[in-house]
């Protein structure tokens, strides 16, 4: 069993007029037991050739309403160039350059749609960095 | 202008072959822009005993709006949610316009960005409000927050 753990750290001395430093962490474990997380893609980078919709994660590659964790980073050094997220066809946010996200997915393929995640580029030539850490 | 920096580390010494020891730092800004984040709704630490869904994050619609469009549509706006528990067997279903996202078990997190966008195939009846569902309802403890570029809050009846 393997264990690998997750924290995140969100700081600002300046945001609030009482210091904000929160920190949590998180071991990565198999949906509704504490065997550790054992398939990951690895740490990868997609870059974009143009401004259309792409599948990054399908999700009936994947175990339905398992415990997966999704890792996306746009490495964009542009600041007004953004990935789209998308899952199951909503639209989640935009990731700005520099900005990072994780979060649960369900990979559901029972519901009406497909809990796919796609991303659309803002521009054509951008790359996401992305790992995927699957139950 | 506020600097706020959210960081992560995901290690493992036994996940693959060659250690892991990811790590990643942004600041928040405004959406298409070096200018930070000025707005949060603090950090809130609440009790849920029923698992029926409720808004952590309603997308509230300008008065006498038409359509479904948020007046904060597309703006920078970046959401925190804890699973507290501490027995492994309960999750939280984490959803944004009735479409799952994913499950939260105990002691995960999140960290994501929301657009507050009108959900394209259900768009005259949904909005993108983020919700959450307990396992159980014997009683769970969450804790979420939101920093961001601009929300409406729910007038006065």
């Amino acid at each position: 069993m393997a264990t690998t753990t997750a924290t995140i750290t969100i700081t600002s001395t300046d945001l609030l007029t009482d210091e904000l430093s929160l920190s949590t962490s998180a071991v990565l474990t198999a949906a509704g037991n504490s065997t550790g997380i054992t398939n990951t893609s690895g740490l990868a980078r997609k870059t974009t050739g143009n401004t259309t919709e792409y599948t990054l994660l399908d999700a009936s590659a994947y175990t339905d309403d398992a415990a997966h964790k999704i890792y996306l980073k746009n490495v964009s050094t542009t600041p007004a160039q953004y990935f789209e997220v998308q899952i199951a066809e909503v639209v989640v946010g935009k990731l700005y350059a520099g900005d990072w996200a994780f979060f649960p997915w369900s990979a559901d393929t029972t519901e009406l749609t497909n809990c796919d995640i796609t991303i659309t580029p803002q521009a054509a030539d951008m790359t996401l960095e992305y790992m995927l850490f699957a139950d | 202008m506020a600097t706020t920096t959210a960081s992560l580390t995901i290690a493992s010494s036994d996940l693959v072959g060659d250690a892991l020891s990811l790590s990643a730092s942004s600041t928040l800004y405004k959406a298409g822009t070096t200018t930070g984040l000025e707005q949060a709704t603090g950090l809130t630490k609440t009790y849920l005993t029923a698992v029926t869904p409720i808004d952590l994050f309603g997308t509230i619609l300008p008065s006498g709006s038409t359509g479904n469009v948020s007046a904060h549509e597309g703006k920078s706006h970046w959401i925190y949610i804890s699973n507290k528990s501490e027995d492994e067997t309960e999750w939280a279903t984490v959803t944004i316009g009735d479409k799952v996202i994913g499950r939260l078990y105990a002691g995960d997190f999140m960290w994501m960005p929301w657009d507050q966008a009108t959900d394209t195939l259900d768009g005259a009846t949904k909005h993108a409000d983020i919700e959450l569902a307990p396992s159980v309802a014997t009683g769970m403890w969450f804790e979420y927050c939101m920093i961001h570029e601009g929300m409406k809050l729910p007038e006065s009846v």
